[in-house]
């Protein structure tokens, strides 16, 4: 048995043609492609009025001048990444964004001498102040490196976000985080995609709200 | 929010989407398999090459092997691929069709001896040498991460049917504008009538003298040992 042979029975007696594997590869990817678009649609219904609510929330701290702080591991530090790429391309207007994990050398100088428990919080420690926004992504809802991040965001007077997914994981209820953002899924996979959406409709509310009150 | 109930037959890939992305993952996984780095190039979009690499590296399924893949970041990624990749490489270009340096890269990758990959959107498809085309109908994040999800997965379930994958041997793409005895080639170091040119094969010097001016980086047409004609953006 394979890895995947419980996902593709009528291989694992060793495929020697291509045609059957391909067949078999398109149906599995328009099967988990539905599966993703149904979670994600499901996940923004789910969340919507938590999500109205946290973007009015940080388009006040923005608009008073405060800075979003974003970060998150692995595939969720691309997502802080691009959560950063959304909010910008509108010059003079955007919020102030910026992403902990965009900087190697900070990551691995604070990695190595202190550990990657550290990453985050001590760059909010450099960074926030009060009326920031941190917004932290965690497919699991358990890293530890962002739960301390959002513990000392919490702690400086930031405004603290998750976007988390397995349920929202130890994020979920957190005393120190003010909104989360859940995914109701255990497939890391299928709750990236869906924070992708979610990030995305996020950032839209963000930049309208703050338009919206900029607008005399 | 969306207009739709969750339970609306969700817009997925249709039967020939599917069927591209099956055939780019076989060919991929041959290539992992022979040994290559895919590169991964997301200009203006760089957290997707990002996550491409991570993805590959360290699979976020438990006990799937780690696979090799480099974000072309922090610079020029023209360069990045050129002066990184080997022959016998991936490239999965991640961007809208009409982007530029995409463009430019895409029609570049026969002479380096690169497979390529394009995750793209957009009306402009350019019929590129011979790239696996996946399209989206649009730059939705979340459609965009699911494609290379989606094509990860499916790399690893063709890597666990050793017996299917295309041979180490196997041709990288074909270029549409090359005919068979006519290779293309990448002007590495112009030398008077004579340059240094890089091939799949390696780099190899040439005459240049029915082509007349060359410069670095220009594409031209190799028979036996001879350029004969200049390659321009146009021609592919």
């Amino acid at each position: 048995m394979t890895g995947t042979s419980f996902l593709y029975p009528f291989l694992s007696d060793g495929a020697r043609e291509a045609g059957p594997l391909l067949t078999a590869l398109a149906r599995s990817a328009r099967e988990k492609s539905d599966e993703s678009i149904r979670l994600a649609r499901r996940t923004l219904a789910d969340n919507e009025a938590e999500l109205v609510g946290t973007a009015a929330a940080i388009a006040e701290r923005t608009r008073a001048g405060g800075t979003i702080l974003a970060l998150g591991n692995g595939g969720s530090a691309c997502d802080a990444l691009a959560l950063v790429r959304l909010l910008s391309g509108r010059e003079g207007l955007d919020p102030r964004a910026h992403a902990l994990s965009a900087d190697p050398a900070i990551l691995t100088a604070l990695g190595n001498d202190i550990g990657i428990s550290q990453v985050f919080s001590r760059q909010v420690g450099a960074y926030g102040r009060p009326g920031d926004v941190a917004v932290a992504f965690s497919t699991s809802g358990q890293s530890t490196n962002v739960l301390d991040a959002l513990e000392a965001a919490h702690k400086t007077g930031m405004l603290t976000v998750a976007i988390a997914g397995y349920g929202g994981g130890s994020l979920a209820g957190n005393p120190s985080v003010d909104h989360c953002l859940v995914v109701e899924s255990d497939s890391v996979h299928r709750v990236q995609e869906a924070q992708a959406l979610l990030s995305t409709v996020l950032c839209e509310r963000i930049l309208r709200d703050g338009s919206e009150a900029a607008t005399p | 929010m969306t207009g739709t109930t969750p339970d609306d037959a969700p817009p997925g890939p249709d039967d020939e989407a599917a069927g591209r992305l099956a055939a780019c993952a076989l060919d991929l996984a041959g290539r992992f398999a022979a040994g290559a780095t895919l590169w991964a190039v997301a200009p203006g979009r760089e957290d997707h090459a990002s996550h491409v690499a991570v993805e590959f590296v360290h699979p976020v399924i438990v006990g799937k092997r780690s696979l090799p893949a480099i974000a072309a970041t922090g610079g020029d990624p023209t360069d990045r691929v050129r002066t990184g990749a080997r022959s016998g490489d991936l490239v999965l270009l991640v961007g809208p069709g009409d982007d530029p340096v995409l463009g430019d890269i895409a029609r570049r990758t026969p002479a380096w001896g690169l497979t390529t990959a394009w995750i793209g959107w957009g009306s402009s498809r350019p019929d590129d040498c011979g790239a696996h085309r996946l399209w989206l109908d649009g730059d939705a994040e979340e459609d965009v991460v699911r494609s290379y999800h989606l094509l990860w997965e499916l790399v690893h379930v063709c890597l666990e049917q050793p017996d299917v994958l295309p041979g180490v041997g196997a041709d990288p793409a074909s270029c549409p504008v090359c005919a068979d005895d006519l290779d293309l080639a990448e002007v590495a170091v112009p030398d008077g009538d004579r340059a240094v040119v890089r091939t799949p094969e390696g780099t190899t010097t040439v005459d240049t003298t029915l082509v007349g001016p060359i410069r670095t980086h220009d594409l031209v047409l190799v028979q036996a040992g001879v350029a004969l004609q200049t390659v321009t953006g146009d021609a592919l």
